[in-house]
């Protein structure tokens, strides 16, 4: 992040966002409130976010959503790993999350949400993709689709983020070795392990 | 022959009593097909069907007595209704009646519906968090895993696919529902980490909105709409396995009993 003036279009998104003041910081154990919360309160600016494995020192790095009016514009991975679906991707189920919520002048984004062809795509999600992917909430994605500028509302339909979860192998091995580990204790809470496979 | 297949999603909203009574509809153009609303903590599938006021239902056989309404004695045939080419077994929601009902009597009702159909569907509750709500998959031959195309959908589609696998039931396929746009990639890319196909995409459609407030099955409400395709061609994906009626009966009969939830 810089101070002062927007540097030049050529340079990368991540080094171009102004800091912003500091509106509200918290750790939230889901992705809705914060979500819902800057979307009522129309926020422009940005969330910092510093995932839960972050917190607990397990090395995760923080992600950035810009916001127009509340309503997610950009993403990337403050780390460099990751944008705009791919980071949400990333995001996904590290919560609990901190969260710091971040107030900027319209005309200070504009450089990065107005721009045309300034290097701004990759970083681009569709307006309702964070409620879907992080928040896993229907009714706030409608809400975040619905307050979004019209030439943005179509921009509903990709499944980016998904690919990019399904691209990350280890990841879904990840989720799959967890969910047998939690079944086979279940079997064992509930006395089912007479009907267990292979027992 | 009798294959049950147990259609779960892990969690709510996937639409999967639209997605049951669907691909009931479809599937009973070549067999025949039992439904069974095995979600007797939030039934909803009467109202999907046009049942709301069928005058007994699977709660009533849930309880000890057996006994209706009117406090006559019930049996399994009472409670089964001919809808749309298919036998529907309905579970009501009056709170009094859930509360008497004996939850392993399930398996005793199901046992007894698997030795008249081809393909027994169970409408399974949206959740894995109880001992009674994973009792469909316990059961069943293999699942129907109905997702969104979202990355915590997809999540606890996977969830449903390993907890199935460690009761031994296998995954008939996977159905994407509520799809906004083209599913790209992700139909082939899912396909490397579940053991069935992709079995369809079904769009997002008022017509299923439309369908559950008129209170009919949407491929009764909306055939010619493109959701309704879909599911059509979804069904076309399953492909019931012949069975003999009385190892699933009997594998009914010797399930674990469910306490109350």
């Amino acid at each position: 992040m810089t101070e002062g003036h927007s540097p030049a279009a050529t340079e990368p998104v991540r080094e171009r966002l102004p800091r912003g003041d500091l509106v509200g910081a918290g750790v939230a154990t889901d992705f809705a409130a914060p979500l819902a919360a800057s979307l009522d309160d129309e926020l422009t600016g940005y969330l910092r976010l510093e995932p839960g494995d972050a917190l607990l020192g397990g090395g995760g790095s923080e992600a950035v959503i810009t916001l127009a009016d509340g309503v997610p514009v950009l993403t990337y991975d403050a780390g460099g790993d990751a944008d705009g679906p791919a980071a949400l991707a990333a995001l996904a189920g590290t919560t609990p999350v901190r969260v710091e919520r971040y107030r900027l002048p319209t005309e200070a984004l504009a450089p990065l949400h107005d721009a045309v062809a300034d290097g701004s795509d990759p970083f681009r999600v569709a307006p309702d993709a964070p409620a879907r992917e992080l928040a896993d909430d229907d009714e706030l994605a409608d809400r975040s689709r619905r307050a979004a500028p019209p030439e943005r509302r179509d921009a509903t339909g990709d499944h980016d983020a998904l690919a990019a979860f399904l691209a990350d192998e280890e990841r879904v091995e990840s989720v799959r070795r967890e969910a047998r580990a939690e079944a086979r204790a279940r079997a064992d809470e509930w006395g089912l392990t007479d009907q267990l496979d292979g027992d | 022959m009798v294959e049950a297949f147990a259609v779960a999603s892990g969690k709510g909203g996937t639409g999967k009593t639209t997605t049951t009574l669907a691909l009931g509809m479809a599937l009973a153009q070549r067999y025949d097909v039992t439904v069974v609303d095995a979600d007797t903590g939030m039934a909803n599938l009467l109202f999907h069907a046009g049942l709301a006021d069928a005058p007994v239902t699977l709660q009533d056989l849930l309880a000890p007595d057996a006994r209706g309404p009117d406090g006559a004695a019930v049996d399994v045939a009472d409670a089964t209704y001919e809808r749309h080419g298919m036998r529907v077994v309905p579970c009501g929601t009056s709170l009094a009646a859930f509360e008497r009902s004996d939850p392993s009597r399930l398996r005793e009702v199901v046992a007894e519906l698997a030795a008249d159909a081809d393909v027994l569907l169970l409408d399974s509750p949206a959740t894995l968090a109880s001992k009674s709500a994973v009792l469909p998959i316990v059961l069943a031959d293999r699942v129907v895993v109905v997702t969104q195309p979202t990355i915590p959908a997809l999540s606890d589609a996977l969830k449903v696919q390993e907890y199935a696998a460690s009761y031994g039931t296998g995954v008939a396929g996977v159905l994407f529902n509520k799809v906004r746009g083209d599913l790209g990639s992700v139909g082939d890319q899912a396909e490397r980490y579940f053991e069935g196909p992709t079995l369809g995409s079904i769009p997002d459609s008022d017509a299923a909105r439309a369908a559950r407030d008129a209170g009919e099955p949407l491929l009764a409400h909306a055939p010619d709409s493109d959701a309704a395709a879909a599911y059509r061609a979804a069904a076309a994906g399953i492909d019931p396995k012949p069975k003999a009626a009385g190892d699933v009966a009997d594998r009914f009969r010797s399930a674990v009993v469910p306490e109350r939830p």
